[in-house]
Parts: C-alpha cells; sequence; structure tokens
C-alpha cells in the first residue's frame, strides 16, 4: 500500500453526552475516523449506535445538552488544517466530581465562529425523512433556487433557474420544470430525496454526508439513489460520509468501512476485504453480513 | 372551510374593504366641523340631500360618519403594526435565543403581560395630553406580549424540524430560516388575525373613550364615540344620530374579528 494522502477530516476521540432524565448518558465514547479528500467513508450500525451523532458533530450540529464534550475534529482545506474543536477545553469544565460541565454560550459562539462558514459551501448534509427535509410551503424550485444563489450570488434571475433545471435533471428527475414547480407533497419520497440531494450539491460542499438518505423509500428506488450517489461523487471529486444500516448500501458506495455499536467502533475495515471475506471480522460485523447474506469469512473471538 | 365561513369570510372582508376605503379617502374630503352646524336642518330624517339624516345641531351624519373613519384608522394600523411586528420579532427571539437574550425578552414579556390593558391606556391618558395617537400607541405596546406568546409557540414547535435544520446546515443564516421560513410562510395568518383583533381593540377603546368624553375625540371634530354620546340629550322619536354611528361601531369591530379568523383559518388550512 501507498502512503496515504493527508484526510480531509480527521476526528479524533469525539466524545457525546446527553443529560436525561436517569442522568448522564455517554452515546459516543471516543470515537475516532478519517475521510480522504475526493473517497467515501461509509458508517454502519443499528439505530442508537452513535452513528448519526457522530456525524450530526461533523457539522457542528448536534442537538440537546450537553452534545459534545470531548474529541478533537480537524479539516484540512487546501493545505490549511482548521482545528473546529481547538477551543473546545475553554467551554468544557471537569469539576472533581459529577459530569463536566458546558458552557452554552462559549459553544454557540464556536459553532458560529467555527461552522458558520463552513455550512453550505465546505459541507452539507442529507438527512432521513426527505419530504420533511424541504420546506413545505415552498415549490422544490423556489429552494434550490435559493441554494444556486447562495452558491453563485452573481447570477441573474434566468441563469439561477437555468442552473436549477440542469440540478434537476443531474439527479435523474424526468420533467424538471415540473418537478421545479411542484411542492414536497407533490411528489414521491424518492423524488423528494433527489430534489434533496440536488439542494444540498447545488451549494458545492466538498464534503457531503449522507445520513441514511435511502430510509422510507422502496427497494428499487433505494438503488437508484445509492447509484445516484456514486455517479455524482465520481464526477465531481467529492468525499461523502454515507451512513447506513443497510450493508449492502455501504458496501457499493464506500472504500472503507466503520462498524459502530453502542457509541464505539467496533470495527475498521477496508470494503474489498469485507466484500471478498478476508481477515478476521468482529463478532457483530459477522452478524450483519450473515444477516445480509454476504460471505462471513473468519470470525474473530 | 365549510360554507357559512365561507360567506362569513366575502361579508367581513367587504366590511374591511370598506372602512380601509373609508379611512384612506376621509383624510382628503374638506370638512370643517363648525361650518356644518346648521339650526335650520336640525334633526332631518334620511333623505336624498342627507343620505342619513342630521343631528340636533344640523350636520350631515353621512359626512360625520364618513370622517370619523379618521380618528381610528390610522392608529389602529399603528397599534396592528406596533403590536405585530415587535411582537412576532420578540416571539422569535424568545423561541429560539438561548442564555440572557431569551431571559431579558421573556422577563419584558411577562412584565408587559400583566398590565390590566384598559386601565393603563387610561392612566397614561390621565399622565400625558391624551391623543388617539398615544391611546393607540399604548395599546399596540400592550399587545405585544399576546402576539408574542403565540409566535413563540410556533417558532419552538417548528425550530427542530428537519427542514429548518437543514436549511442551517446547507448554509443558510439562521435569522433568515427563521423571519422567512418561520415567521413569514408559517405565520403570517397568526399575524393577519392578531393585526385585526388589535385594530378593532384601538376603535372600541377609541370609541369608548370619545364617548366618555374625556380622552377621546372631543366635540366639535367627529368620532363614532361622540356621535352615540348625543343619546344623551336626543329626543326618543329622533334615534338615527347615534343609532348609525352605534351599528357602524358593532359591524365594523364585529367584521374585523370575523375578518381576521376566517382569513387566519383559511390559511391555517392551506398551510397544513
Amino acid at each position: 500500500m501507498t502512503a496515504t494522502p493527508e484526510p480531509m477530516l480527521q476526528v479524533s476521540d469525539l466524545v457525546i453526552e446527553f443529560d436525561t432524565s436517569a442522568g448522564r448518558r455517554r452515546v459516543v465514547d471516543g470515537v475516532s475516523f478519517s475521510v480522504q479528500q475526493g473517497e467515501v467513508l461509509g458508517i454502519l450500525g443499528e439505530s442508537g449506535s452513535g452513528k448519526t451523532l457522530s456525524t450530526l458533530a461533523v457539522l457542528g450540529l448536534v442537538p440537546g445538552r450537553p452534545g459534545v464534550v470531548g474529541g478533537r475534529i480537524d479539516l484540512v482545506l487546501d493545505d490549511r488544517r482548521e482545528a473546529l474543536l481547538a477551543d473546545l477545553p475553554t467551554v468544557v469544565s471537569t469539576p472533581n466530581r459529577g459530569p463536566v460541565r458546558k458552557d452554552d454560550r462559549r459553544w454557540n459562539r464556536l459553532v458560529q465562529r467555527r461552522w458558520r462558514p463552513l455550512w453550505g459551501r465546505v459541507m452539507t448534509a442529507v438527512f432521513q425523512n426527505p419530504r420533511q427535509s424541504l420546506d413545505p410551503l415552498m415549490t422544490i424550485g423556489a429552494q434550490l433556487d435559493e441554494s444556486v444563489r447562495l452558491a453563485e450570488p452573481t447570477l441573474g434571475r434566468l441563469e439561477v433557474r437555468g442552473r436549477s433545471l440542469d440540478w434537476l435533471a443531474r439527479v435523474k428527475l424526468h420533467e424538471p420544470a415540473r418537478v421545479h414547480a411542484s411542492y414536497a407533497h407533490e411528489l414521491s419520497g424518492g423524488m423528494c430525496q433527489r430534489a434533496m440531494i440536488a439542494i444540498a450539491l447545488a451549494r458545492q460542499p466538498r464534503l457531503l454526508i449522507a445520513d441514511e438518505p435511502t430510509t422510507g423509500l422502496d427497494t428499487t428506488v433505494r438503488q437508484e439513489i445509492v447509484e445516484l450517489f456514486q455517479e455524482l461523487l465520481a464526477a465531481e471529486r467529492r468525499a461523502m460520509m454515507y451512513i447506513s444500516h443497510d450493508i449492502r448500501e455501504v458496501l457499493f458506495l464506500a472504500r472503507e468501512i466503520i462498524v459502530m455499536r453502542h457509541g464505539r467502533i467496533v470495527e475498521v475495515v477496508a470494503a474489498e476485504d469485507l466484500k471478498a471475506g478476508r481477515g478476521r471480522r468482529h463478532p457483530y460485523t459477522a452478524t450483519l453480513l450473515a444477516a445480509a447474506d454476504l460471505p462471513v469469512g473468519e470470525v474473530a473471538s | 372551510m365549510g360554507r357559512f365561513s365561507r360567506i362569513g369570510l366575502w361579508l367581513s372582508g367587504a366590511i374591511v374593504l370598506v372602512v380601509v376605503l373609508l379611512g384612506v379617502v376621509a383624510p382628503f374630503i374638506p370638512y370643517e366641523p363648525a361650518d356644518a352646524v346648521s339650526y335650520d336642518r336640525v334633526l332631518e330624517v334620511p333623505s336624498v340631500s342627507h343620505v342619513l339624516g342630521t343631528d340636533e345641531q344640523g350636520r350631515d351624519i353621512a359626512m360625520r360618519l364618513v370622517k370619523g373613519t379618521e380618528a381610528f384608522f390610522l392608529p389602529g394600523l399603528m397599534a396592528a403594526g406596533i403590536a405585530v411586528l415587535v411582537g412576532a420579532l420578540a416571539g422569535a427571539v424568545a423561541g429560539y435565543a438561548t442564555g440572557p437574550v431569551r431571559a431579558v425578552i421573556v422577563g419584558a414579556l411577562q412584565l408587559l403581560d400583566t398590565l390590566p390593558r384598559l386601565v393603563f391606556i387610561i392612566l397614561v391618558c390621565t399622565i400625558r395630553n391624551p391623543s388617539v395617537t398615544l391611546i393607540a400607541f399604548v395599546a399596540g405596546v400592550l399587545f405585544i406580549p399576546t402576539v408574542a406568546a403565540v409566535i413563540r409557540r410556533k417558532v419552538e414547535a417548528l425550530g427542530s424540524e428537519d427542514y429548518i435544520l437543514a436549511h442551517i446546515a446547507h448554509g443558510f443564516h439562521s435569522v433568515w430560516v427563521i423571519l422567512y421560513h418561520i415567521l413569514w410562510l408559517q405565520c403570517w395568518p397568526i399575524m393577519v388575525r392578531q393585526a385585526a383583533y388589535v385594530f378593532g381593540y384601538v376603535l372600541f377603546v377609541e370609541t369608548g373613550l370619545s364617548y366618555l368624553g374625556d380622552y377621546g375625540v372631543q366635540e366639535p371634530d367627529p368620532s363614532w364615540g361622540n356621535m352615540v354620546a348625543q343619546v344623551r340629550s336626543l329626543p326618543p322619536d329622533a334615534p338615527w344620530p347615534w343609532l348609525v354611528p352605534a351599528a357602524a361601531i358593532v359591524l365594523t369591530i364585529s367584521g374585523f374579528l370575523a375578518f381576521g379568523n376566517l382569513a387566519a383559518r383559511r390559511g391555517e388550512e392551506a398551510i397544513r
């Protein structure tokens, strides 16, 4: 193997905690991973494994309190390294006893300072529930236009519309003009997700985070969406984090896969090895493979 | 929306339209209250030359009714504007912001909310030089917490919606997302309802105080309130000088309230 280039995103020892009625709960416990420029990292795990929260942490959008309380997130842009969580020690304090405390005001300021300039332009997300991710009171076109205008503020009205229609065609929506004038509730779930992908990509992000983008869609539509992601990424050399509980989708898209369970990473493996059944598998990964009727190979005890 | 509601919307809409037209046109009609007095045509019944008859000083009632809209129209708009604009912004901040900003806004709103409206308006009138503009300003400010409370509930409910999160992640400024996607697209029915209500309230207070005499519009300037006040000295066989403005007050207030409610309901149905 050749020397790996510096990753564009590096997350190390990420810790996320929440206050619940039963006290403090640690939902992400020391997670580390990295995303290479122009490549797809697959994150595999069941609901509640912390995979969604880990990616929301990359976006600086973890909801609830206290949220991110530990770790580092480094972003390398055009050979410039940016430490997103550099100020975390000033935000989080560790008292002698009891759970760590977090200053919400300082945290909000940190998010505004470090992440705001990145949203959309550098990283953005496609969430599950495509229909709920679109404003119910705006046409798809109006939202896509907003996105195009934000990416290229100098465009005129007609150019914006033209660019929007191009995007709708690129995500393989037939009759782009009709979709442009439609509301989310008038389209199928698959069409909404395609529109959502167009809206996210119109911002031209370096890193696209897709959080279970196929959940709730028909099986055939899911396959189409996954293929669409592959096509769009190959053309643009965009990096992506693809979160799913479907091992087949992750195998199809990703080069490297991390498997998460109970807030920890249980295994990091190359998709090639997983497909070929090479090496020893963690028992949990083996269960996932077996459940999807894929060759399991050797299981570590 | 049922048939009755739709008819109600049209009827109340017509009332609102007429009042707005009169309110816009009235300031451009020349009228000198002192010149209108004419003791040779006192208490005439409605006729072709005086459509709604004349009052006990021989003044044309239709004319005074039209000019009387000036007393509440612009003040009513101002009060509705203050209550809805400031209330919506305060509600949005209270629903979205955190920390001391939110605490200060919420505290100020609660403080304002404890003031009894009519009593406070009269109190301000006794301290300052009373005018309808002052009354309307105070009324508008006193309605800020009411508007803010409904807007705040809406902002809190929608703030965690997926599409709001998605817009933030795509790089839209959160202020824009709240002002446009929540306040403008989702809350306009609420704002229409509240604006109509505040306008009706200003009409109610203005005519009420003008009727009582001390703080409202003073004779000889016309107000629907001081027109009704003539009931005290009118002979029982000549009811129209007070009946006409009284009917106008009732129709206008109920028209505005009904219009605000029905238009808002229609909007809310379209939004869902």
